[in-house]
């Protein structure tokens, strides 16, 4: 594998990492936002 | 501007910083650019979760427990770049994925030990004992940390020890594209750091809310 091939191995790598914690920010964040309503469901 | 910066570093990394690829080993020397910054985040992560855990083993009080959460969550994140980006980078370089020196070693020990302090903070539902007992954890851990980064220079490492800031300022062979190139992925990434981390520390306020809110609803529902 050519070093320019190791490059964009590296970039994406990290750039996976970030994405999939941000992903999980999101989905922890639906979850949340879940949790909101059916409380505020069982209020009203 | 977290964007903007990120974009601006892509566009100076990839089709800017070209003239230190002959001195340096080709096109693969610039994995250096967001190598290095992502290390930089990690520390200042690792920073901020001993400050906090300082400050909560000092007045208490649930947003510096909570700063130190997401700022040990961010810094595992980081870390865990690094350790992934520096084995792709030695691999074609050394010939070797790992190397059990003592810069790869630490790092390596820095990363479970904050993965650690994560655990630690799942094991108990007790909220003042999980702050205490991760706030110890949160300043105890942060001994490595300088470990880490002076390893390349207290013994022989296989890790190049990098530019000091003084080599920056003198001639450290890289040129004023690379020097443009990775202070604007340092700034990019620190933004990132920073974007992140208010985004976590939100989500953390919002889980506490809704949890005062579940606790609060069978005795509202009662009355």
């Amino acid at each position: 594998m050519s070093n320019t091939a190791w490059l964009f191995v590296a970039f994406l790598a990290a750039w996976a990492i970030i994405g999939a914690y941000v992903y999980s920010l999101g989905a922890r964040q639906r979850r949340l936002e879940e949790r909101l309503d059916s409380l505020e469901r069982s209020r009203s | 501007m977290t964007a903007v910066a990120m974009t601006a570093a892509l566009i100076l990394i990839f089709f800017v910083a070209r003239e230190a690829d002959a001195a340096m080993g080709g096109p693969l020397q610039r994995i250096f650019y967001f190598h290095v910054p992502a290390a930089w985040a990690a520390y200042l992560a690792f920073a901020i979760v001993f400050l906090s855990s300082i400050a909560y083993l000092r007045m208490g009080g649930r947003r510096w427990d909570l700063l130190a959460e997401s700022a040990a969550e961010l810094g595992v994140a980081f870390t865990t770049i690094v350790l992934v980006t520096g084995p792709i980078w030695a691999y074609p370089v050394w010939g070797t994925w790992w190397q059990w020196d003592a810069r790869l070693t630490s790092a390596l020990v820095m990363w479970l030990t904050y993965v650690g302090y994560l655990f630690l903070r799942a094991l108990t539902e007790d909220p003042q004992r999980v702050g205490r007992l991760a706030a110890v954890a949160g300043v105890v851990g942060f001994v490595n940390v300088p470990i880490v980064h002076f390893s390349v220079r207290w013994w022989r490492t296989l890790h190049p020890s990098g530019p000091t800031p003084a080599d920056l300022a003198a001639d450290s062979g890289l040129g004023s594209p690379e020097l443009l190139a990775f202070f604007t992925s340092l700034i990019a990434f620190t933004l990132l750091f920073a974007w992140l981390l208010g985004v976590r520390v939100r989500l953390g306020r919002l889980s506490d809310e809704i949890g005062a809110k579940e606790i609060r609803a069978p005795i509202e529902q009662a009355a």
